[in-house]
């Protein structure tokens, strides 16, 4: 299982990057942490004519407050991002899906911007980023844009960045008092893809009502997938436990063309997608009556 | 003909300077190219973990790495980890003492994973510990001696308190 | 001479062993931990080029182009070989049952998906493969069956057209008055059964380094091989050469667990050799063609099985009805791990008649190849699940049925009615001890309050034979000759008193060097850094099979003790002859010679040995001057099969006891081990340390076969599972710790009273997992009758009692 020959470059900086991949559009792969693109390298599945390694570009690692969000460079490692007392303290959920990939080998080298690129139906990063409604900035031969998260997955391993483009930022809000969140996956082994997982955000307003869910599947379909008729349901709704048994009920029903695999069919996958959502419903729920009382 | 590239890097404290072609991973280069074999292939695709060595101070599996991302930078194999005069390092003589080895092809990448977590964590959680140890795979042992030889390496590098590193909010 | 072997630790010359039975520290670790241990990746062999092999893409198809033209014109590939090549130079691979071998490169037909069709020796292993991207390849698809029932129907595409059929055997082996057993019996259970493919996987593939002279002939072979004098024999009759011109060095290897035979790969790597002028070439087998294309898989069988028993709630007969499909060949061997239950069919139970109905079959998959276990613990899975069936509908406690139908202490040695004899046990002794590790009364409370909150827990006590020391007489049913296994060694002690033990197999991981140098070092009083082990190449070295069928442990016992003995009587000679005495009145006891009726005179081991060498001219007419000697071991008694099968063939039988506690999780199906206890007796444990990591080691493995391991093909015979990321090996995460008890009934036929444990609990937990999970699943009516019981099943399996 050997790479079949590239050229390969490093760029300093991201003009050059950028430069690079329009120049060789098409024929041009690039590497961020590795962990998604060498497999496929080595296994021959992707076969590029040139390699664009993005390690030694400068000014894209870091997390930092940015205008009342949390704004992460591309190539901030997982690692990074799980050790960042800024993460912690402002982002639980993107925390919480961080520390649910992989291992920490695995995220010693896996990058965010990596991780969003690489739009795996089944990882944790994408349908996090979508429930935060988050802002992804790329860089391309027409200049700098904004995308946002719901509108970056496109399909299967594919997102809304144009040949040449280069993801450089992602920005994340950071929670409110009242905030509460939830993440629940279902793998077959500690560490590996989800069968199926959920990402949820919810507030309380003063009258302890529901407000601004957000309820995101992922691993059930090409790309994640954003349940608003779930939404719908909770939205000012009070917390209880029929409000996340409907959810759960009603994501099941949802979800379109769940993925079918060696781990799960496409029936047992539907039905899982119900039942993470609701998990991750209890959780957002009891989260944000928490924080309410002054507890974390 | 092929371009190869130079690649400059620090091996367990020993400069190596060399030309590779850029497809060449970091784990082929380093049993092929600098004859360091103890670091063993397993998968090619990055789940099993038995190649995992440090890469600038963090364990990182080498199939995953081309050799020419390494240029500039400072490793260490399982080579490195006894002392110069054959002393082993106190999580190898754990792993002698616990029978955390059968066949022994796995382990190497085990010692790294373990050097890192007990470099930067000297007195892991057992879920801490599980997290890194879960990185790995092993046939032969069924990881319960493994995880006896991490805790008596603990002991042996000195654990103080049981404060954990960073744990997560 | 008459070599008496030690029966009993306390039979050696030593008055208090410092290292047999010792919890011992590996002599093999150092090296291992420091990576200075050479694998076959890590061989090196000047002017050595690296192969790679292009594989079908297709289940069944006519290979109607092939060119290698442009394959054989890129820079660096230094040789190419097809199927002509084949035809050429070598024969189709032996096989079990006797004839459905192939040729290791197809040349007109492909039978499976990753049957090696042409290969190319390069200068790397980047550019071999490179290289395969130019041959060109059309092939004309023919029908695939990939079931194997459909395999068996008139009409369907044969495997192996030439056979006229795709089963490779159909037997019905009846032991003892079954019909009557069922006829009469107060109740009859019958029940089927699913165990999907999986095997071995371990860490290191497959790999060798192959010299094929041209000219003389000669070959060399360099592996990560398990049985490496079989394996000797095999490339000599797969090549028609003097089995004098092959020399196989194995090397130390990363794991087997039965799945390092590799023949297709060797054999291709060879004639690449010979083609390339004799030079090296290596071939290093990557994960993805280990799992697709390599000795990977194992055991995928269809059960169907009965239980007859009396009214006294007394097993009364035993009906097994099996199809295994074998995949495209037999070249696996994995038709031995059909036969091999017969050593212990009726598990630790006094059942009296038996039935085996078994059916072998090809499909267009992959050969099958042996796992740990080489066949009992799918059919242990089986019988035990029965045995609760039955328990469940007596409504006898599970641990009760059992022991009341063990076999007694004063039963053994006890013939079973596949004609295998158990040779010691203390079943209700493990039982116990199992059932108070695991304060079973307290279990089953909490199972009781768990269930009254809603919660689906259950407990599952299940007992197996581990069957030790394997012979082939076990296998002569599926056509494999051959009775005797023999293990020699020989030690020899140097003019300082220093001792080398040579052997004839690498090491796996199970310790037997280490195991080998404490013999030796109690034997002869001295320390085991004073030992040292070295392997020889199947040139050189004295007869050995080496590790497979949990017999190495034993056999390399009775070869080490026996040449100890040889050396010692000889010690014994000279001493007497320097003291002007007989033989008789000469002792060994902790490494001194000393005289009967002359106090204070003795010689150490290392005077004896010095003398022998040294001064030759002092020793007494016609005695070997050597301090050296070989023996060989080979298990005595072994009888030939009956027409029914029946033969002694395992040596040893150790049992154990296993109990599991699970959690299954109503919305998901995921099973949660909540609680493992286990209790077993393999005799006398030579290194207690190496014994529990074998336990520990097999009961991951056999978790991972009860829940999360399997090899998925769709029903057009496409492999489905070919990475890490679908073949779902457990990390540390998936097994819990288990508790572990033991008991020690040596046996009375062994060195040292000890039995064949390496393969260990994958015989039990699968079983004991698979009866925890059916035991929490009985209050809702429904049972898992398929291995692995993944998340998805058993949610169907809930969901379906769910109206």
């Amino acid at each position: 299982m050997k790479p079949a020959p590239f050229e390969y470059l490093a760029p300093t900086t991201v003009v050059e990057a950028v430069t690079a991949l329009q120049e060789f559009a098409g024929e041009a792969k690039v590497l961020a942490g590795g962990q998604s693109l060498m497999p496929m390298l080595n296994m021959r599945l992707a076969r590029p004519g040139l390699i664009v390694d993005l390690g030694q570009v400068q000014d894209l690692d870091y997390i930092r407050e940015s205008s009342g969000r949390l704004a992460i460079g591309a190539m901030t490692t997982k690692r990074s991002v799980e050790r960042s007392a800024l993460v912690q303290n402002h982002q639980p959920l993107l925390h919480a899906a961080t520390t649910s990939i992989g291992h920490p080998q695995i995220r010693n080298r896996g990058t965010v911007g990596g991780s969003m690129a690489q739009a795996d139906p089944a990882a944790e990063y994408p349908a996090t980023a979508v429930a935060l409604d988050a802002t992804l900035r790329a860089i391309g031969p027409n200049g700098e844009r904004s995308i946002r998260a719901e509108d970056f997955f496109v399909t299967y391993l594919t997102t809304a960045l144009e040949p040449g483009e280069l993801l450089t930022e992602v920005s994340v809000p950071m929670f409110g008092a009242r905030t509460g969140w939830g993440f629940s996956e279902i793998t077959r082994r500690h560490g590996d893809f989800a069968m199926a997982g959920a990402a949820v955000t919810v507030s309380l307003d003063e009258a302890e009502r529901c407000t601004e869910p957000t309820i995101v599947l992922f691993g059930v379909g090409p790309t994640p997938v954003r349940v608003r008729n779930a939404e719908d349901l909770v939205r000012d709704e009070r917390p209880g436990d029929t409000l996340c048994d409907s959810v759960g009920r009603q994501v099941s029903e949802e979800i379109d063309e769940p993925l079918a695999d060696v781990h799960a069919s496409a029936e047992y996958r539907r039905h899982l997608a119900g039942v993470m959502a609701r998990q991750a419903l209890a959780q957002a729920l009891a989260r944000a009556a928490a924080s309410g009382d002054g507890a974390t | 003909m092929t371009t190869t590239l130079p690649v400059r890097l620090t091996v367990n404290g020993v400069q190596h300077v060399a030309h590779v072609e850029p497809r060449t991973t970091l784990a082929d280069f380093l049993r092929a190219e600098l004859q360091l074999t103890g670091t063993h292939v397993g998968c090619e695709h990055g789940v099993c973990g038995i190649c995992t060595v440090l890469v600038n101070d963090r364990a990182v599996r080498s199939c995953l790495m081309l050799a020419v991302q390494a240029d500039g930078a400072n490793l260490m194999t399982v080579e490195g980890l006894a002392g110069p005069d054959g002393k082993l390092h106190p999580i190898q003589q754990a792993f002698v003492e616990e029978h955390g080895l059968q066949c022994g092809f796995c382990t190497p990448g085990f010692l790294i994973a373990i050097y890192e977590l007990l470099e930067n964590n000297p007195s892991p959680s057992e879920s801490e510990i599980l997290d890194v140890l879960g990185g790995q795979i092993c046939r032969c042992t069924g990881y319960q001696s493994i995880l006896r030889a991490v805790h008596s390496a603990a002991a042996k590098l000195g654990a103080t308190g049981s404060g954990t590193a960073q744990e997560s909010a | 001479m008459v070599i008496e072997i030690p029966k009993r630790v306390e039979d050696l010359p030593t008055s208090n062993p410092r290292w047999v039975g010792h919890r011992v520290e590996r002599k093999e670790d150092s090296a291992l931990l420091t990576g200075r241990t050479q694998f076959i990746a890590d061989v090196v062999v000047p002017g050595m080029l690296h192969c790679a092999i292009l594989r079908s893409p297709l289940p069944h198809a006519r290979i109607a182009k092939l060119d290698t033209t442009d394959a054989a014109a890129l820079p660096g590939v230094v040789a190419v070989v097809t199927g002509e090549d084949a035809l050429r130079w070598s024969q189709p691979a032996a096989s079990a049952p006797e004839g459905w071998g192939t040729h290791c490169l197809a040349s007109s037909v492909v039978r499976y998906v990753g049957e090696p069709v042409a290969a190319v020796a390069a200068t790397s292993r980047y550019v071999a493969e490179d290289a395969l991207e130019r041959i060109v390849v059309d092939y004309d698809p023919l029908d695939a069956v990939a079931d194997p029932f459909a395999a068996m129907e008139a009409g369907s595409p044969l495997v192996i057209e030439e056979k006229g059929t795709n089963v490779m055997m159909q037997r019905l082996f009846t032991w003892g008055a079954v019909d009557d057993a069922f006829a009469q019996a107060a109740h009859v259970f019958t029940e089927k059964f699913r165990w999907n493919r999986l095997g071995a996987n371990p860490m290191e593939t497959f790999g060798a380094v192959c010299e094929w002279d041209p000219m003389s002939l000669d070959l060399t072979v360099y592996g990560s091989i398990q049985a490496a004098s079989f394996f000797a024999l095999g490339r000599a009759a797969t090549f028609g050469i003097p089995s004098n011109k092959v020399n196989v060095k194995s090397q130390p290897h990363g794991g087997s667990f039965g799945g390092k035979g590799g023949t297709r790969g060797t054999d291709i790597t060879c004639l690449l050799s010979r083609k390339a002028g004799g030079r090296p070439v290596k071939w290093i087998e990557d994960r993805m063609e280990y799992l697709t294309s390599g000795g990977s898989q194992a055991w995928d069988r269809h059960y169907e099985a009965s239980l007859a028993v009396d009214a006294k709630a007394q097993v009364t007969g035993l009906r097994v009805k099996l199809v295994d499909d074998l995949g495209a060949t037999g070249e696996g061997y994995a038709a031995i791990s059909a036969a091999k239950p017969l050593a212990a069919f009726t598990g630790p139970y006094t059942i009296p008649v038996a039935e085996y109905d078994l059916t072998l079959v090809a499909t267009n998959k992959l050969p099958a190849f042996p796992y740990r276990g080489f066949g009992p613990p799918p059919h242990f899975f089986v019988l035990e699940q029965m045995m609760d069936i039955a328990a469940r509908h007596l409504d006898i406690d599970p641990a009760e049925f059992r022991r009341r139908n063990f076999i007694a202490s004063d039963q053994f040695p006890y013939t079973i009615p596949s004609g295998n004899e158990y040779d010691s046990g203390s079943y209700e002794e493990v039982l116990d001890k199992a059932l108070a590790l695991a304060d079973y009364a307290d279990l089953r409370a909490q199972q009781a309050r768990a269930r009254e909150e809603g919660r689906i827990v259950g407990i599952g006590v299940a007992s197996a034979i581990e069957p030790g020391v394997f012979d082939w007489n076990a296998y002569r049913t599926v056509g494999v000759p051959g009775i005797g296994v023999p293990e020699g060694a020989t030690v020899s002690i140097d003019i300082l008193g220093m001792i080398t033990v040579r052997v004839g197999f690498s090491l796996e991981g199970q310790g037997q060097y280490t195991l080998a140098s404490q013999l030796v070092a109690d034997y002869f009083g001295t320390h085991i850094d004073a030992v040292r082990v070295v392997q020889l190449d199947t040139q050189s070295s004295p007869p050995s099979f080496g590790p497979g069928g949990s017999r190495l442990g034993v056999a390399i016992t009775g070869a080490v003790l026996g040449a100890c003995e040889r050396i010692r009587q000889k010690m014994c000679a000279v001493t007497a002859a320097l003291m002007q005495t007989e033989p008789s009145n000469v002792q060994l006891r902790d490494g001194k010679f000393t005289v009967e009726g002359m106090p204070g005179v003795e010689m150490s081991v290392a005077e004896v040995a010095g003398t022998m060498l040294a001064r030759s001219d002092l020793l007494p007419p016609g005695i070997d001057p050597r301090p050296e000697a070989t023996h060989v071991w080979t298990a005595a008694g072994r009888t030939e099969p009956d027409e029914q099968g029946r033969a002694k063939s395992y040596l040893t039988a150790a049992q154990a006891v296993h109990v599991v506690m699970v959690e299954i999780d109503r919305d998901t199906g995921v099973v949660e081990i909540l609680k493992y206890c286990l209790a077993d007796d393999c005799g006398t444990r030579l290194n207690p340390l190496v014994v529990q990591g074998q336990t520990e080691g097999s009961v991951a493995q056999g978790i991972g076969a009860a829940l999360f391991e399997e090899y998925v093909y769709d029903e057009d015979a496409q492999p489905l599972t070919a990475t890490f990321m679908d073949y779902l090996i457990p990390t540390i995460n998936e097994i819990p710790p288990t508790e572990k008890a033991e008991v020690v009934t040596p046996s009375p036929f062994t060195p040292l009273g000890a039995k064949g444990c390496g393969e260990g609990a994958i015989h039990t937990t699968p079983a004991a997992v698979m009866c925890a999970v059916n035991d929490a699943l009985a209050p809702l009516e429904t049972m898992a009758r398929e291995v692995p019981a993944a998340p998805s099943r058993i949610w169907n399996l809930i969901r379906s009692t769910q109206s």
